[in-house]
């Protein structure tokens, strides 16, 4: 094709045809297509010349976007932009609103802290976000727990002692709750006069004659059973053994049981088998010690905390 | 029309690309009902039937394998083979060699698709496929550049129509990724499993400058050669700009190469890299829409039968989603968008609106008017290309603002903060607060899907229709020879 | 000169179109690429006060779990990569280091989040909790949208070809030892603990006596597929004691 024709016929096609009628019109490029497309480009070069863009040698090109923040020893620190610094400053700006209450909760004792009305907002708002991304996938979202995995957090009794001080060692190192199984110990005949003992104790109606074998079973170093949990079976809360004595349940699902047979076929499975999955993961790693108190006054907030 | 087709079925191999036409909505079928079963689940887990083979994790690559690969891989080999053919006007170089495309091809498809059911995954998106299978791609893709430059080679025209440089480009670079991004040492000779040769930052800057060019050569330059043929034809017009064309195309296939570390904004990957990402995104945005102006301005001389042909309804609609995703996406690269577009449903909705409305809207214009030629008829009935259309945009809308609602919304709700500097939602709550879009998405894509089955009956009427025509005319001819012979 | 007619040359020529066309499609990967493996500073340099490298290859337990990991498909809705950013610091905690995925092959670090971040999940929870949450996720996440994985539960581990899985891993980078030079080099590099546990002789032996103390699926009396995944969940962003290390320190590799 010629120029000249090229320059004459602008909007006329370029002459070739496929496959019969295929053709092209010779149209220029349209004005603000070009246009736009520069002004990406020199965007593009506004970019480059900012942030870090073009690998040269064995670094890159750093641009001359600067950040400034501040380190933990409170010195400022001035870098070419980059993700990290940028994260810096931001947490600079985070620190910038809760530090003031944090301080304030890592410098005051826990009985001051829950007379504070401003810091209890704080607490309410930092607590419900800590304990529902971490904590709520056990506990569940208002700490009520899971009969047979997650103790209940809410309601008015503790395994290892509902105190503040007793709460944040629970959460700073975690726990492990232990039973041994008695399967192989006891017979199926004394297993079954323990649960019967341990039901009555809560006032369910159960076997008597049972129920008075088996406490003397309790008590007795045959089984052992008040080693942990008290010689009036309310529980030792330096080993996380519960209280037998009270209508709340955490391992043996008693009561979600309508028939007393399967009342007592959960406790009775616990006495066979034992316990040992009552782990509760240590955060004092995770979470700073600011954050594990504010946790441990929201968890003694939810239930009737001691 | 009778003497033509016998002309044409000696002059072109059109039985390869029958094949991959009907093959295409097989895995157009069998793929996007993987993907409203798997939008399914996300709204209805039960669906997952606590079995292994229908888990979420291993049907989501079957979908996006059967429709990338299955449903959009064989639209192109049927259309590139068919454009070729006939922008070139000579037959394909080799009948067995492109047979063996077509055989190797559904193999692969098969394999990959039974592999993930069964478990066997390298674990990387849209790659998937273990290392046998990946070596068959390997072997099929080599005879496919083979048939294809041999047939250009071979052309009556000096000049090579825009649609092939696009078609070529696109086989050139899925060559080139599909290589480097699989390399990878087995287990065993005897095992499925294997290890990538690269690992962390550069394994995944590997991936996703692969990942990325999938979308780019694959879903989009590729199809955008399918688009170069049939809204000329179909409109009856010549391409707007030649220019334009030029232009466009070698701004976007040097351009993509450059952008897939916008798929890794913030992460460990170093910062310069997704600088040249979001910059060279930026970039492709008029590139792109050289493809669609191109084709807008090819349409709008015949804007009129838009209200009488619904095939250029596919077609304009298809042209304004990618329109509308090419957009997008360069707004998604910008470092401070994607931070809060990432790893949300907004990236779900971005990758529709490109799927469904530009490669599948694009794919089904392009068949119906494909369709009747290779079978050399008329479309059994244009009523149903209507109601497919309909089903089909419906459809897109109600799954892309689904996605962008729930998109934005866990963006959003993920970094929003109180007065008192704490993040104010759990995420199990966002969980929660998505589930109704999720069940929109699904409900959005059964729409879809129903278009779908229709086009699926119409083709099929549309083919008995011409076994049926073929027939009679074979008996005329015959009625005809038997009163001569006599 | 026409812009018309100079291209007028490359449209009739197939050659010359795809020479250029393979010209303009590679130089973007390889200016991407190449340098991420010359630039030293693309993955950190992590070490403790002794000199020694805290971020480890996985054991073979732990390995066998990720393969199970990539094999359910878990990155479709689980992102392995926290971002620099300030809803992520808090929720999720430090940010990932490019050093932390250095022996993952493939790397894992997803593209959606339908669940929550899974790069810091290694001693988030008990063992009990997870396994519970892989067999039955709602029962204890009631919005949860994951599916159930009993099967893990039900199916032993498979360990036959353990051996030629950490050679494969082991032929693309990983350094687990075969010889003993190699072993002493990780006793180096790692110290003598992990250097045992990388050691390809003693994998099985590894494996069983770390399923057996672990105790992940709850069930000593057998090594299932659930032991291995959740011994590969339990170490996941555990390695680096961020504690060490000025909270600025990282900033200085980008
Ligand atoms: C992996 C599951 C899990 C997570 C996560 C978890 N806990 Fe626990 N938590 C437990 C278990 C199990 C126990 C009971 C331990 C036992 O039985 O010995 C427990 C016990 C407790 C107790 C003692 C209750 C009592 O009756 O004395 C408190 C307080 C507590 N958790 C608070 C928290 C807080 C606060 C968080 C979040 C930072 C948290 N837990 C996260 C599993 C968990
Ligand atoms: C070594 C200490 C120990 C001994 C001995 C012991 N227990 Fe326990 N028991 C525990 C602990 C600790 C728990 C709580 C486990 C946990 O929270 O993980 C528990 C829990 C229980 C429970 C479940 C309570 C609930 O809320 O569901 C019952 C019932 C019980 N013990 C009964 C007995 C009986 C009967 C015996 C004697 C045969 C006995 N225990 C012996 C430590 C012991
Ligand atoms: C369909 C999507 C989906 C798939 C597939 C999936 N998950 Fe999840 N996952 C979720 C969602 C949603 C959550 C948040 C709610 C919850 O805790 O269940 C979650 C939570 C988790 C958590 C708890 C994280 C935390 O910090 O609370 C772990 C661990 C986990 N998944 C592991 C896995 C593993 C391992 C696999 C593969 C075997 C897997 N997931 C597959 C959706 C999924
Ligand atoms: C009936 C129509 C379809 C439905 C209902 C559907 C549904 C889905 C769903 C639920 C997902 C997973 C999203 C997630 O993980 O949150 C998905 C992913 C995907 N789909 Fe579809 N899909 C359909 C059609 C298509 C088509 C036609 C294509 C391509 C041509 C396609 C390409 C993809 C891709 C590439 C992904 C992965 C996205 C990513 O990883 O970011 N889909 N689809
Ligand atoms: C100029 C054009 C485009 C640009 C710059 C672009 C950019 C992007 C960006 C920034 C993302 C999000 C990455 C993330 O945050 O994870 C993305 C995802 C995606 N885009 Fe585009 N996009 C473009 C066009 C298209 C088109 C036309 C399609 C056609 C189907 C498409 C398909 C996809 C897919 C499948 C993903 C999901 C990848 C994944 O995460 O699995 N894009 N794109
Ligand atoms: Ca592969
Ligand atoms: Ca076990
Ligand atoms: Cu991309």
């Amino acid at each position: 094709m010629s120029k000249d024709k090229m320059q004459s016929q602008a909007v006329q096609t370029t002459g070739h045809a496929w496959d019969g009628d295929l053709q092209e019109y010779n149209n220029p490029l349209p004005r603000w297509w070009v246009w736009t497309f520069y002004l990406t480009i020199l965007f593009a070069i506004l970019y480059w010349i900012w942030f870090p863009a073009w690998p040269v040698a064995k670094g890159y090109t750093p641009g001359v976007g600067k950040i400034t923040y501040v380190d933990a020893k409170g010195v400022a620190q001035t870098t070419h932009w980059n993700t990290r610094a940028d994260l810096m400053r931001e947490m600079n700006g985070l620190a910038a609103i809760q530090k003031p209450f944090f301080d304030k909760v890592a410098a005051q004792p826990y009985a001051a802290i829950a007379k504070d009305p401003e810091l209890n907002n704080f607490i309410a708002s930092a607590g419900n976000q800590l304990f529902a991304d971490n904590c709520a996938t056990c506990h569940q979202a208002g700490g009520q727990g899971k009969i047979g995995f997650f103790p209940n957090l809410a309601d008015d009794d503790w395994l290892y002692g509902g105190q503040f001080d007793k709460i944040q060692e629970t959460v700073t190192q975690g726990r492990r709750g232990y039973m041994p199984p008695f399967g192989e110990a006891l017979s199926t005949a004394q297993i079954d006069q323990l649960a019967n003992y341990v039901l009555s104790l809560s006032g369910e109606k159960m076997d008597a004659a049972k129920a008075e074998t088996g406490k003397a079973l309790f008590h007795s170093e045959t089984a052992g059973c008040f080693y942990c949990h008290g010689d009036d079976a309310r529980g030792r809360q330096v080993i996380g053994a519960p209280n037998l004595t009270d209508k709340i349940w955490l391992w043996a699902n008693v009561p979600n049981a309508d028939a007393p047979s399967i009342k007592l076929a959960a406790v009775k499975n616990v006495i066979q088998n034992g316990l040992n999955k009552g782990v509760m993961p240590a955060w004092g790693q995770r979470l700073t010690p600011e954050q594990i108190k504010v946790l441990t006054v929201y968890v003694h907030e939810l239930g009737g905390g001691k | 029309m009778a003497s033509v087709s016998i002309s044409s079925k000696e002059q072109y191999n059109f039985d390869v690309v029958r094949k991959f036409a009907i093959m295409t909505l097989v895995w157009g079928v069998v793929g996007m009902l993987a993907g409203v079963y798997i939008a399914s689940e996300l709204a209805w887990p039960f669906l997952n039937f606590d079995s292994p083979y229908i888990s979420f994790g291993r049907l989501r690559p079957v979908h996006t394998g059967g429709v990338i690969f299955g449903f959009g891989g064989s639209a192109l080999f049927a259309t590139s083979y068919y454009v070729v053919q006939r922008t070139c006007q000579t037959r394909l170089i080799s009948d067995a060699l492109a047979n063996f495309t077509f055989w190797g091809w559904q193999a692969v498809i098969v394999l990959a698709a039974t592999s993930y059911i069964l478990g066997f995954s390298q674990g990387r998106e849209y790659a998937e496929m273990e290392w046998p299978i990946d070596i068959l791609i390997e072997v099929v893709w080599i005879a496919y550049m083979i048939v294809f430059f041999g047939t250009v080679m071979r052309r009556k025209q000096p000049h090579i129509y825009v649609a092939n440089w696009f078609y070529i480009a696109f086989i050139l670079a899925t060559a080139l990724l599909h290589t480097f991004n699989n390399l990878a040492m087995p287990v065993n000779l005897f095992s499925m499993k294997s290890y990538s040769l690269f690992s962390g930052a550069q394994d995944a800057m590997t991936q996703w400058w692969y990942g990325h060019n999938a979308v780019g050569f694959f879903l989009t330059a590729a199809f955008l050669g399918m688009m170069y043929y049939f809204v000329p034809k179909q409109a009856g017009r010549p391409i707007y700009s030649y220019r334009l064309s030029i232009v466009h195309f070698w701004a976007l296939s040097f351009l993509y190469m450059w952008v897939g570390s916008h798929h890794l904004h913030w992460t460990a990957i170093p910062d310069w890299t997704s600088t040249l990402a979001a910059t060279f995104s930026i970039m492709l945005l008029l590139p792109s829409w050289g493809g669609m102006i191109n084709g807008i301005m090819t349409l709008s001389g015949a804007w009129d039968k838009l209200r009488t042909d619904p095939i250029m309804r596919f077609l304009a609609v298809a042209l304004s989603f990618y329109g509308m995703s090419t957009f997008e996406g360069p707004i998604m690269s910008l470092k401070d968008v994607n931070a809060l577009s990432h790893y949300t449903d907004w990236t779900i909705g971005h990758v529709h609106s490109g799927a469904l409305g530009w490669v599948a809207m694009i794919t089904f214009g392009s068949f119906y008017h494909m369709i009747p030629k290779l079978w050399d008829t008329k479309l059994y009935s244009l009523r149903l290309v209507y109601w497919h259309f309909w089903l089909a945009t419906i459809g897109i809308l109600l799954y892309i603002i689904a996605m962008w609602i729930s998109g934005i919304g866990q963006g959003v709700m993920w970094r929003t903060f109180d007065d008192f500097g704490n993040l104010k939602y759990a995420f199990a709550y966002t969980v929660e607060v998505v589930k109704p879009f999720y069940a929109m998405r699904a409900i959005g894509g059964m729409f879809f899907l129903s278009g779908v089955f229709i086009m699926v009956y119409n083709v099929w009427m549309t083919i008995g229709q011409a076994k049926r025509e073929a027939a009679e005319l074979d008996a005329k001819l015959a009625a005809k020879l038997a009163r001569v012979g006599a | 000169m026409n812009f018309n007619f100079k291209h007028e040359w490359i449209e009739t020529n197939v050659g010359l179109l795809l020479v250029l066309t393979m010209v303009a499609i590679s130089i973007g990967g390889l200016v991407e690429i190449a340098p991420l493996f010359l630039i030293k500073n693309t993955v950190e340099t992590v070490k403790d006060a002794k000199g020694l490298e805290t971020i480890r290859p996985y054991t073979a337990l732990e390995s066998r779990g990720r393969d199970i990991y990539v094999r359910e498909g878990c990155y479709t809705c689980h992102s392995q990569m926290i971002r620099p950013l300030k809803d992520e610091a808090v929720r999720y905690g430090h940010y990932s280091l490019a050093a932390e995925s250095q022996y993952d092959h493939p790397f894992q670090w997803g593209s959606k989040r339908t669940g929550p971040d899974l790069a810091r999940v290694g001693k988030k929870y008990s063992n009990e909790w997870q396994v519970q949450h892989l067999i039955a996720p709602r029962s204890m996440v009631p919005e949860s949208v994951m599916p159930n994985y009993p099967w893990l539960l039900s199916t032993p581990l498979d360990t036959s070809d353990l051996v030629d899985r950490l050679r494969a891993q082991r032929a693309v980078g990983v350094p687990y030892s075969l010889t003993e030079i190699e072993y002493q080099n990780n006793v180096k590099r790692f110290g003598e603990a992990v250097a045992q546990q990388l050691h390809i002789p003693n994998a099985q032996q590894n494996l069983v006596k770390q399923a057996e103390e672990g105790n992940f699926d709850g069930d000593r009396s057998n090594i299932t597929e659930l032991d291995a995944l959740i011994a590969y969940l339990q170490v996941l962003g555990t390695m680096v004691d961020f504690s060490q290390y000025d909270s600025d320190h990282f900033v200085t590799f980008r």
